[in-house]
Formats: C-alpha cells, sequence, structure tokens
C-alpha cells in the first residue's frame, strides 16, 4: 500500500521526539504570553486566496463540496488566523497574541524537509504595529530557536517598504518594479543586469548592487547613499531597532540585514525575516509583518508574526545527531500478575505496560528486552532486565 | 568555511576547471573515475556532476553553488541564485525543422506540430506563449535524426556550431534564446557562507 506523494507515517520514537520538540516550542510561545488557537483543516477556497493571492493559493489542495463550494485544505496558518481574528476577535482588547502548532497542506514538489503535508508553529501579534512589535516578534523567533536545540541559527531581516522606496526613487513604474522585486528575491543578477542594461539609466546600477548588500548596520548607510533619508528612515529606523535589541541581549552577531531578502508571500507589508543554519540549504523559519492582511476579511489591525517548519526543524536537529535518543516515551515497568501494583505506579506517573501472557519470569524479561522496557516486575519483585539486580516492589512504592 | 561546488562534466567541464583555477581553486589534474574531489590548498570541494543534476544539487544545499548552463536552469526550473552570467559554453536553443519544409522561410507550420526535444519545459513554454497545439515527444540523444524518420515535424535543440543540423540537413526555423553557463548559488548558503560565495563570484566575475 503506497502512501501519496509528500506524506509520511511517524513511527513511536519519531513521533515522540516531534511532540518533544513542538512542546519545547509551545513552552517558548506560553512564556512570551501567546495562546494556542486552532481554525479549521479545511476552508473555503476564496478565503485562501484572499490571503495568499492568487499563485500561492494555486497550490493548495481543492475539492468541492457537495453543493459546488471550492475548498481548501489550507497551505498555512497565517491566512486562517487573520480570518478568525477579523470575524470574532475584531472587537476584543489589543494586542492579541496567538500562536499554533497545526497540519498545512501545499500542492507543491516535495523538497526538503517539506512535504506535501507539514507540520507549522508560530505566532501571529496582532494590533499593534510599533517598533517594539517587531523586535519582540524577532525574538520569539530566536527564543524558539534557541529552545529548539538550533542556538546557532542565524536570521536575515529586510523590510520592504525600503525596497519599494529604492524602486520608486530609481523610477521604475509598479509593473517594472514588480518584476525586479521579484528577480531580487530570487537574487537573480544575471537577469537583474540586463534589465539594467536595458534601461541604461545610470541610477538603476544600484540594483545588482542591492541584491548583493549584505551585513549590519553599515549596509544601511551604504544604502542611504542612493536613496534620501524621508523615504526609508521609518524602515531602517525598524531594523536599526532590531539589530540593537538584539545585540543587547547578546544575539546580534545572528541577525544580518539582506535587501534581497523579500519572501514569496504577497501579503508581507514592512519587516520580513528568515532563519537558517548552515547545514540545511533550506531557511527553517520565515515571517515578518503584514498589516494590510486583515483588513481583507474586514478585520482592518496591524499583524506580524512568524511560522516555522517544525519537519525542517528536525532534520537540522538530526544531522547534528541524537535526536531519537534523547526522547523516551515507552513503558518504564513491565508488569505481571498484581493489577493494584501496575495502578500504584501508574498513579505516581510511571509508564507501565501489563503483561498479557502469563507470568514466566524467563519470557517476561524476554518480552522487555525485545520492547526495551527495563524492568519486570513479577511475583513482588522488581527485576533489571540490564544485569537482573532485584529488589521488591515495596521499595518502589514506599 | 569552505565552498562545496558543483561542477558540470562534459562539454563545460574544462572552461569551468579554468575559471576556478583563475580564481583560485584548483581542481585535481588528474580526476580518473573519482566524483568528490578536494583541494587541500583552499578547502573548496569539488563535485562532478551531470550537468542536468547541478541544480538539484545546488537547491537542496548538497553543494553550495556550481556552473551550469542556462539552458538547463530553464529546463529543472529549480530555485538557486543566478549570480553571475561566465560568458562561456555558448550555444543557442532553436527550432529547428527540414529545410525542404520551408517552414524557415515563412511556411506556415502544421496546424499540430510534433516537436522533438530533449528541453521539454522550454520547448512547451515556447509553443504555449505562441498558442501553438503541439505533441512533445521528450527524446534524450539524437534529437536532429527525429524529422528525418518523420517521428517529428520540428526539433527544439542546443546550436553551437550548426554543423550537426547542417548534416541532418535541417535548418534553424527560430531561435528561442542563447544560453552561456551560470555562477549559481543556494540561496540560504548564499548566507550563511556570505564571504566564501561574495569573493568567489568577485574572483570569477573578473575573469569574465
Amino acid at each position: 500500500m503506497r502512501l501519496p506523494a509528500g506524506t509520511r507515517d511517524w513511527l513511536p520514537g519519531e513521533l515522540a521526539a516531534k511532540r518533544a520538540l513542538e512542546a519545547a516550542l509551545r513552552a517558548v510561545f506560553a512564556r512570551f504570553g501567546y495562546q494556542e488557537a486552532a481554525t479549521p483543516g479545511f476552508e473555503r477556497f476564496d478565503v485562501i486566496e484572499a490571503g495568499l493571492g492568487e499563485a500561492l493559493a494555486a497550490e493548495s489542495f481543492r475539492f468541492t463540496d457537495r453543493r459546488g463550494t471550492t475548498m481548501a485544505l489550507r497551505p498555512e496558518m497565517t491566512t486562517p488566523i487573520a480570518r478568525l481574528v477579523s470575524t470574532r476577535l475584531r472587537n476584543g482588547p489589543m494586542p492579541l497574541r496567538l500562536c499554533y502548532v497545526a497540519p498545512v497542506y501545499r500542492y507543491e514538489e516535495p523538497q526538503e524537509g517539506r512535504m506535501r503535508e507539514f507540520t507549522q508553529a508560530g505566532v501571529e501579534l496582532i494590533g499593534n504595529a510599533s517598533v517594539e512589535a517587531d523586535v519582540e516578534i524577532m525574538l520569539t523567533a530566536l527564543e524558539a530557536l534557541d529552545a529548539a536545540g538550533l542556538p546557532d541559527a542565524c536570521i536575515d531581516v529586510n523590510h520592504v517598504a525600503i525596497v519599494d522606496a529604492v524602486l520608486r526613487e530609481v523610477g521604475l513604474q509598479p509593473d517594472e518594479a514588480r518584476v525586479v522585486k521579484s528577480l531580487l528575491g530570487r537574487r537573480n543578477l544575471v537577469a537583474l543586469r540586463a534589465f539594467c542594461g536595458e534601461r541604461g539609466d545610470p541610477k538603476v546600477q544600484v540594483l545588482p548592487e542591492l541584491a548583493l548588500l549584505r551585513g549590519g548596520t553599515e549596509v544601511l548607510e551604504r544604502l542611504l547613499r542612493y536613496v534620501p533619508h524621508p523615504r526609508v528612515d521609518g524602515g531602517i529606523a525598524r531594523l536599526r531597532a532590531i539589530l540593537a535589541r538584539a545585540e543587547s541581549l547578546s544575539m546580534g552577531h545572528r541577525i544580518a540585514i539582506d535587501f534581497a531578502l523579500l519572501r514569496d508571500f504577497e501579503y508581507y507589508t514592512g519587516l520580513v525575516f528568515e532563519a537558517y543554519v548552515p547545514e540545511l540549504g533550506f531557511s527553517l523559519l520565515g515571517g515578518g509583518r503584514y498589516d494590510a492582511l486583515l483588513g481583507r476579511f474586514g478585520g482592518e489591525a496591524p499583524a506580524a508574526g512568524w511560522s516555522l517548519g517544525v519537519e525542517r526543524l528536525l532534520i537540522a536537529l538530526e544531522r547534528r545527531g541524537g535526536m531519537e535518543a534523547a526522547v523516551v516515551d515507552g513503558a518504564e515497568f513491565l508488569v505481571a500478575g498484581d493489577d493494584r501494583v501496575a495502578r500504584a505506579l501508574r498513579a505516581r506517573g510511571v509508564r507501565v505496560a501489563r503483561a498479557l501472557n502469563g507470568a514466566e519470569e524467563g519470557a517476561l524479561l524476554a518480552e522487555a528486552q525485545a520492547h526495551g522496557i527495563p524492568r519486570v516486575i513479577v511475583g513482588g519483585t522488581c527485576i533489571e532486565v540490564a544485569g537482573g539486580a532485584r529488589r521488591p516492589v515495596e521499595e518502589l512504592l514506599a | 568555511m569552505s565552498l562545496t561546488i558543483a561542477v558540470p562534466k562534459g562539454a563545460l567541464y574544462r572552461e569551468s576547471r579554468e575559471r576556478l583555477a583563475n580564481a583560485g581553486l584548483q581542481l585535481p589534474p588528474d580526476v580518473g573515475r573519482k566524483l568528490v574531489l578536494d583541494d587541500p590548498r583552499s578547502g573548496a570541494r569539488f563535485l562532478l556532476l551531470r550537468p542536468s543534476d547541478v541544480p538539484t544539487y545546488v537547491e537542496f544545499g548538497a553543494a553550495d553553488c556550481g556552473i551550469v548552463g542556462a539552458d538547463v536552469l530553464w529546463e529543472t526550473e529549480r530555485s538557486v541564485s543566478e549570480l553571475a552570467d561566465l560568458g562561456f559554453g555558448y550555444c543557442r536553443l532553436v527550432v529547428a525543422a527540414q529545410a525542404a519544409c520551408g517552414y524557415h522561410q515563412g511556411r506556415p507550420l502544421p496546424t499540430f506540430c510534433r516537436v522533438a526535444s530533449k528541453f521539454v519545459r522550454s520547448a512547451e513554454a515556447y509553443f504555449a506563449e505562441r498558442d501553438l497545439p503541439v505533441q512533445i515527444i521528450p527524446l534524450h540523444g539524437s534529437v536532429e535524426i527525429s524529422p528525418v524518420v518523420a517521428l517529428a515535424d520540428l526539433i527544439v535543440d542546443l546550436v553551437a556550431t550548426g554543423r550537426t543540423l547542417a548534416e541532418h540537413d535541417l535548418v534553424i526555423v527560430d531561435e528561442i534564446a542563447p544560453s552561456t553557463a551560470r555562477f549559481v548559488v543556494n540561496p540560504v548558503r548564499f548566507r550563511a557562507k556570505y564571504e566564501e560565495v561574495t569573493s568567489l563570484l568577485e574572483r570569477l566575475q573578473c575573469d569574465a
């Protein structure tokens, strides 16, 4: 029996490792005051399309219900959360801090750590457009990566409005700007140079340089040579604030500015960022600010957030070794005979499996060994599978 | 951190090797059958790959960067960043047909063409753009003989000198695009190994 392309099973052990990672992430979200919310696994397709735009919505799995309404399995969580907040929580107190850990579905070519079904974990900070909100979002991302066991993961940041201002400044029309942004986002220098060559205007020659400009606050100074202050001051102030605050927490070396970082999702309006570790060729986490998204659902509230791919994080951790060994969720005791012993142990929070095939000691030890259970209890005695040390059960229950 | 570089075997190999050497990265002289090679001096690692596999290795991050023909990039549609046109390996992707058909002199194409090609995606895109319904016949080599034996009306293929076309009485009907070797990089490795990648980019470009 074959699985559909881009899907996978999770065996015990594998799933324990994933759940442990998810628990660590949920704990970080909770420590920042974020509460988990859930939305349906599928939504009306028009909701998904309103959030993601035509091109990305096209990557969703779609089906029609019996009335002919087109539905889509959610391809990401930000749009459903924006819909939820706009319709259910718009009159509530702001800011709202929401988080999620949930499966999403995309009909795209399976990539490394990106299946057609995968798990997204992330946060949404809604109802506040301040620099402080941007900083908070970045810090939650750094803390989440730390808690996941990737304290060396780095984040590159950019501000969409800065790039838009530069493109206007060099005289691009809106349709040209769209083309150039797409080339810049893919860092296609060959096509950018060709575009600039055709235009001939010396002003546009800055664009290939923009695609290669990356680093700390010094790249902001470089940028200001090409574009007058007032146009980009807001964006630059935000990037400076993020770098300074990360610096104050000794995490400044993990953040760089990259003007070619423009995420695919067209809903971003300000800050954008992506996290990575050197051993993976894909980013682990991405996010930013999308102040116009809720308005598409009648909500009109600024919002920022990020999401990460849990499976990608697991791959990164696996490459560093020791992932599965760290997580054990199997039974600690194999108990034969007296139900009261099993019950008393379980009441203490111990994981206990009941022997189903009699109480012969040798068979019990063999069974425990085969299942990786470290101890057997039979006839009032606890026996260590490794080494055979014995002690009375009363000692355990004392 | 040193770089892992995907190098295409075949037509682009010799010049790729020279350009890398000029940039200070030395592929060992006698590579024999080895496909993974290390340059102890620079610390670089080279993967010798089938050209059409280079974008895959780079996209997945198995190689940080690589050299590959633009034609392969069009065909594989992998997300890699094209940082530089290295200028060598010039050839053209063209539509060709038998001279006797007269398509090159403006005679209209059949309403439903059979098109043989190794470049299935590029061929599909070309004809779709012109609203021409065609049947693409995917082949893996010797595409030039397909019109001769009436397997196809047209071919879409790479042409360097045009000699192979001439030998099969084929003429160019239209040029789709010129192709040259490109320096490509994994988008995340561009960030993770920024100094190394931009430094190599500079050294490769000053040679162009």
